[in-house]
């Protein structure tokens, strides 16, 4: 962390008297460089992928799901196809086209089944994150609640929410998701108010945000158990709060901050497992994409046409990694202790 | 200078003799180009021979197996009484030659008794004898271990049905009559069947020591009479077969001998890997399917190093015809309209490894016709797809709009295969997904009509090329059980009138071979054109990825490439 | 505190019971997955699946045949494969165990010798350049699907590159340590690094956080003011107590890659141990086999989290938080 993102000893005083902690910590988090650089990257890439739509119908004129293996397209006047069969030696195998490197056209290239990269690619990003995102949210939510229950009830409560976190960390998630993948082809999954069919991505949504439930739930139980201790929470129960009102009004703030670190955290784990999950068919049915399933199909090429595997993956760095970085940048403006420690 | 060892020069003067005896015998007229085969070379003999796998191939007792990856290897280990032909051209390697017995049984009753002389002086690689009473016991424990086929192919014996039902105590009496003086065995068939010396040539009936437990005994080898015998097996990681010290040749063209001293499967390499295993000689040939994007690298730097044969065998896409959309007639020929085969050929790996194909019956079938029902233009080879009519055909079928299932494998090409019908139904006017499973699951979840599978993407590997493997076993109603798991008639076609067919044809093999398949030839039209339960894809083409030192390959149409006749050295 | 420690092995034994049930439910919820076609073999008609079942005692009610696969897996140990007939789960797992071992041990060793190095020199350099860079690096090398980079690993190392740099790289597999260090060493490098690349960066940025949460301590603070080089506060007073957050994150993650984790980089390189044991066991659907693999891997993440929350309780009795 830069010292400029540090206020200097003569500002501290008078800060701290006219502004929230909220607010020098989102002023802190801006005059992060590095954070904020991360951010606009993210942003970036998410206009990106969601301006798929766009880039598929107005630039490139196809459909990305559809399979286009006969096909012929057109690069600097001449005419290729779009699969292009071996025709020495014995003359086995069809590669597909690999990086025109136009931009209207198969700029990285086609997949197996003839299909423009670089527009799956767009639209596999959109899924990743939309993935990534609903899945954090969730775990974060239910680790929160789960953790701060845990942590403060202690007793039976404790143990329970504790083998429960126990249970799901040692859980084969593979089986369960190769167990799933094959029910829900028979008939999809009647949870009374919301029925997944196959092509639902509530499915991986919900098995990705479980699987991290204890990563989030245990330290958030740590943090909950060790504040319980504290006096000001001694304070409180001594004047008579409620429990529901020391949890919103007293834990909440204080492990709030953790919340906002595990955020971007959990956001990155999640776009990689997905892309591991789509290894078992869970998820992301075909012809749709997702950076995982189009490394899947990247990997069955990687020693032709090795970019369609290699984008995805640069995809999922970049996004992960300037998540990490932003969480890292949330960590040093919003971490407690950090503020505490002042700039001596 | 090569020293040979004692046995062996005994094995090679063996053969010598054999060989020149044979020449005097009086064995059908396609040996006189097949003894250059057989006679062993000293100079390639020994080495040790490197397999590679991606997994293993299950039980290794050849009364249950009914993987192609151990029925290649039972070739060395196992003889029946009866063999399909080692020796000689692949066209040759369907013809059934005498093996354990002396010579060709004798027909009699009607064809329904098959009499054999068990040959004498043969010892299994426990140094035992073989005698009749092993004979009568291999058939026995086919019941007794619930051998896959016992009901299907060997219950038509006299006394296999009450053995279906009481397998314990199986004793085929009156079904199969064996005299230990002189040493004849007789097998009496309820009913004439055309097909049984096929079927008795199949490793199911490798003869193996009466004492032989009646349980499937997995992972522990059982003695055999063939060149090799399997010295250890553990599928996490290796099979190993050595010489069998108890071998001599008896009949070159059903069992001759083999040039590795070892042979070694090792398992456990992604496909990726094990081509680069191949080609950079650390390993010498591999039982899967090169993945699609090493298929041009291996056949342009290595072409030397590839062999490619042409399969009985059928990729294809059966269509339930017991639930909608496809119980409709339209609805299917609109599907067979549809599909590009030239399409499914390219994922496959491109037009030298399949061939487009109309029809259920392969082209090394006798008796198959080559016609095209379903074509964009009226020529009797494909040609192209016809999708005007096929949405025309869905529309006058009333079945628009509806949902589909595809249910393929999870393996990169019959998923893209999967991938690519999904998207032909969506243009015709369904609303399809894909279903992907893995291989273990997706075979028994297709057959299962409680699964209701309207769709899929399967292949079928002949037995033994006649149209009976294909077409009675693939769409007869004998075949089509109702929510099990064993029914290997996806499509769950039940046409009586076909199946009268079908029983004429069988009965009329026994006489007359040539009408019989030329009838075999018009069901196949007849099926496609009033039924049109499938859509054929294309016969696939073998390609057998070899190390470079590795020499003499030869092809078999019923077990691929003869892994024991390689040489290394 | 003995008390702590018998109700938490306690605990995790109703864990690793509780496992054991649903993943007997989901094997036999899942359609398509009937044993006796697993054991009757491919193509096997009707009338033969019949009998099988009959003959495994496959028509018994569930309950009973959980309790007598727990029997044989546990008490009896002779637990036989659904798909290789005969085999036995439990030696198929004893073998697997070390080759998992030999992979994880390795790895380990890297990776923190490389991650702890990394967050030290982040730490030391804070606000220089160097620091965001490893941090970057680490973060990249956590983004990294792991059997993505195993077979980039291997296209470069067995394909490309073979016969120019890498040439001498053996081919993909294990070899024992008894049979020869040298091959043992050889194969199984390529695997170590990759391993540790997916790891080396979390404990890095966990180490360098920790770091720099503790060079503000008081005590720090004191040891600066008597005039201590920042070097030695650094390594020898911060990084003794950054080391516990360190420690207790390696005892998890070490925990669950020897009980199979480590189970796509196996199967990319062909390393045949735990993982690579579960995962052809999950494409077979040989439920025993996956049983066995599964209590094993359970254990030992079970075990390491109870180890962990163990020392924590005799370390620091408030239970500090692990982030």
């Amino acid at each position: 962390m830069s010292e400029e993102a540090l206020p200097p000893v003569s500002h501290m005083a008078t800060a701290r008297d006219s502004e929230s902690p909220w607010r020098s910590s989102l002023h802190q988090l801006r005059h992060n460089k590095a954070a904020m650089l991360a951010l606009l990257v993210f942003v970036l890439m998410v206009v990106a992928f969601l301006l798929a739509p766009v880039y598929a119908d107005n630039i490139a004129h196809e459909n990305p799901f559809a399979s286009n293996v006969q096909g012929l397209i057109n690069i600097n006047g001449k005419l290729e196809s779009v699969m292009q069969a071996n025709t020495q030696g014995l003359g086995l195998g069809v590669t597909p086209i690999g990086p025109t490197w136009h931009f209207s056209t198969y700029f990285l290239g086609a997949d197996n089944l003839g299909r423009d990269v670089f527009a799956r690619l767009l639209y596999g990003g959109r899924v990743s994150l939309l993935i990534g995102a609903s899945s954090a949210a969730m775990c974060c939510f239910v680790a929160t609640m789960m953790g701060m229950i845990a942590g403060y009830f202690g007793g039976v409560i404790d143990w329970l929410m504790s083998r429960f976190f126990d249970l799901i960390w040692a859980f084969p998630i593979y089986l369960l998701a190769i167990s799933l993948s094959v029910i829900l082809l028979t008939s999809g999954i009647d949870l009374g108010f919301v029925r997944i069919g196959p092509g639902s991505l509530l499915l991986p949504i919900l098995i990705i945000a479980a699987v991290f439930v204890p990563y989030v739930g245990r330290p958030i139980r740590g943090i909950v158990y060790s504040l319980k201790e504290r006096e000001f929470i001694q304070a409180a129960i001594g004047s008579g709060a409620s429990d529901w009102h020391i949890l919103y009004k007293e834990i909440w703030p204080n492990v709030a901050p953790t919340v906002i670190v595990f955020f971007p955290l959990m956001f990155a784990f999640d776009i990689l497992t997905e892309s591991a999950l789509s290894f078992l068919g869970v998820g992301v049915q075909a012809p749709q994409a997702s950076l995982g399933t189009i490394i899947q199909d990247g990997l069955n090429l990687l020693y032709t046409r090795p970019w369609v595997a290699i984008a995805p993956g640069i995809c999922i760095v970049i996004c992960a990694g300037a998540l990490n970085i932003l969480g890292d940048g949330a960590r040093d403006a919003f971490d407690p202790k950090a503020k505490l420690r002042g700039s001596i | 200078m090569l020293r040979v060892r004692p046995m062996r020069r005994l094995v090679i003067v063996l053969t010598l003799i054999a060989m020149s005896l044979l020449g005097f015998a009086a064995i059908p007229p396609h040996t006189v180009g097949a003894s250059q085969r057989y006679q062993l070379q000293p100079q390639h003999v020994g080495g040790i021979l490197h397999l590679v796998a991606n997994s293993a191939g299950g039980t290794l007792d050849p009364q249950v197996n009914y993987i192609e990856q151990y029925w290649q290897l039972y070739q060395a280990t196992y003889d029946s009484l009866v063999g399909f032909q080692k020796v000689g051209s692949t066209a040759q390697s369907t013809d059934i030659v005498p093996d354990l017995a002396t010579s060709m049984p004798k027909l009699s009753h009607g064809d329904r008794t098959y009499t054999f002389t068990l040959r004498r002086g043969i010892r299994f690689s426990n140094g035992k004898a073989v005698t009749v009473n092993d004979v009568i016991a291999t058939f026995q424990r086919l019941f007794k271990v619930l051998s896959p086929n016992a009901g299907l192919w060997y219950s038509d014996i006299v006394g296999g049905p009450a053995c279906m039902k009481a397998p314990a105590t199986c004793t085929l009496k009156g079904g199969v009559v064996v005299n230990s003086v002189t040493n004849s065995v007789v097998i009496n068939l309820i009913s004439p069947d055309s097909v049984f010396l096929d079927q008795l040539a199949e490793p199911f009936c490798s003869i193996i020591p009466a004492d032989t437990p009646p349980t499937d005994q997995g992972d522990k080898p059982i003695p055999g009479t063939g060149p090799y015998m399997f010295k250890s097996y553990n599928p996490n990681s290796a099979l190993i077969l050595v010489r069998n010290p108890y071998f001599h040749i008896w009949n070159a063209v059903a069992q001759p001998n083999g040039y590795p001293s070892e042979i070694e499967e090792t398992f456990g390499a992604t496909a990726e890997s094990e081509v680069t295993e191949v080609e950079n000689g650390q390993a010498d040939w591999m039982y899967d399917f090169p993945p699609a994007d090493r298929l041009a690298e291996i056949s342009t730097k290595y072409a030397s190093e590839v062999h490619l044969n042409a399969l009985g065998a059928d990729w294809y896409v059966p269509m339930n015809m017991n639930i909608p959309p496809f119980n409709n007639l339209k609805a299917r020929q609109a599907v067979n309209y549809a599909v590009n085969k030239f399409t499914t050929v390219t994922l496959y790996g491109g037009k030298e490894l399949g061939v487009p194909t109309c029809t259920i019956l392969p082209p090394d079938v006798p008796g198959r016709l080559n016609y095209c029902a379903y074509n964009s233009t009226n020529s009797s080879t494909y040609t192209g797809p016809n999708l005007a009519k096929a949405k025309a055909l869905v529309k006058a079928s009333g079945t628009y709009g509806e949902k589909v299932g595809v249910v393929a494998i999870n393996d990169p090409v019959d998923e893209s295969v999967g991938e690519y019908i999904q998207g032909v139904l969506n243009s015709i006017g369904y609303k399809a997904t894909l279903k992907p499973l893995a291989l273990n699951i997706m075979w028994p979840y297709v057959q299962n009509s409680n699964n209701k599978v309207q769709i899929s993407v399967l292949q079928w590997y002949q037995d033994y090329p006649a149209g009976s493997d294909f077409l009675t076993v693939l769409l007869g109603c004998a075949d089509f059980h109702k929510g099990s798991d064993s029914s290997p008639n996806v499509a769950g076609m039940c046409v009586p009138s076909i199946d009268k067919l079908e029983a004429q044809a069988a009965a009329e093999e026994m006489t007359n071979a040539a009408a019989a398949n030329a009838m075999w030839g018009k069901i196949d039209k007849l099926v496609m054109t009033t039924e049109a339960p499938w859509v054929p894809l294309f016969n696939p083409v073998q390609v057998d990825f070899v190390s470079k030192r590795v020499g003499n390959y030869h092809f078999s149409l019923v077990f691929n490439m003869f892994v024991d006749q390689l040489w290394v050295k | 505190m003995p008390r702590f420690v018998i109700r938490r092995l306690i605990s995790a034994a109703i864990v690793m019971w509780v496992i054991s049930v649903l993943v007997f439910l989901i094997f036999f919820a899942t359609p398509g997955v009937n044993p006796a076609a697993r054991i009757a073999g491919r193509s096997a008609t009707p009338q033969v699946l019949a009998q099988v079942s009959k003959e495994f005692g496959l028509n018994r009610p569930l309950p009973v045949r959980y309790w007598l696969m727990m029997f044989h897996l546990f008490l009896k140990q002779d637990l036989t494969s659904y798909v290789n007939i005969g085999d036995k789960v439990v030696p198929q797992i004893a073998a697997a165990a070390p080759v998992t071992l030999s992979l994880v041990f390795g790895g380990a060793v890297i990776w923190l010798v490389v991650g702890i190095f990394g967050g030290l020199v982040a730490a030391a350099n804070r606000g220089r350049f160097i620091d965001p860079l490893i941090m970057f690096l680490g973060i990249a090398a956590v983004s990294v699907p792991a059997y993505w980079l195993g077979e980039v690993v291997n296209l470069f190392t067995q394909d490309r590159l073979h016969s120019s740099i890498f040439s001498w790289v053996p081919p993909d597999g294990y070899v024992s340590l008894t049979a020869s260090p040298g091959e043992w060493a050889l194969h199984l490098l390529f695997p170590w690094l990759t391993l540790a690349a997916l790891y080396s960066g979390i404990y890095a940025r966990v180490l360098r956080a920790e770091l720099i949460n503790n060079m503000n301590e008081d005590y720090i603070r004191t040891a600066r003011a008597k005039g201590l080089s920042e070097r030695r506060i650094l390594l020898r007073h911060a990084l003794r107590c950054s080391l516990i957050t360190v420690v207790s994150l390696f005892g998890l993650d070490f925990g669950a890659l020897i009980g199979g984790a480590a189970l796509l980089t196996e199967v990319v390189f062909s390393i045949h141990g735990v993982g690579w044991l579960t995962y052809q066991s999950l494409l077979d659907l040989d439920l025993p086999v996956i049983m066995g693999c599964v209590m094993y891997g359970a254990f030992f993440v079970v075990a390491a989290s109870a180890v962990v929350d163990i020392l924590y309780a005799w370390l620091d009795p408030r239970v500090r938080v692990v982030t």
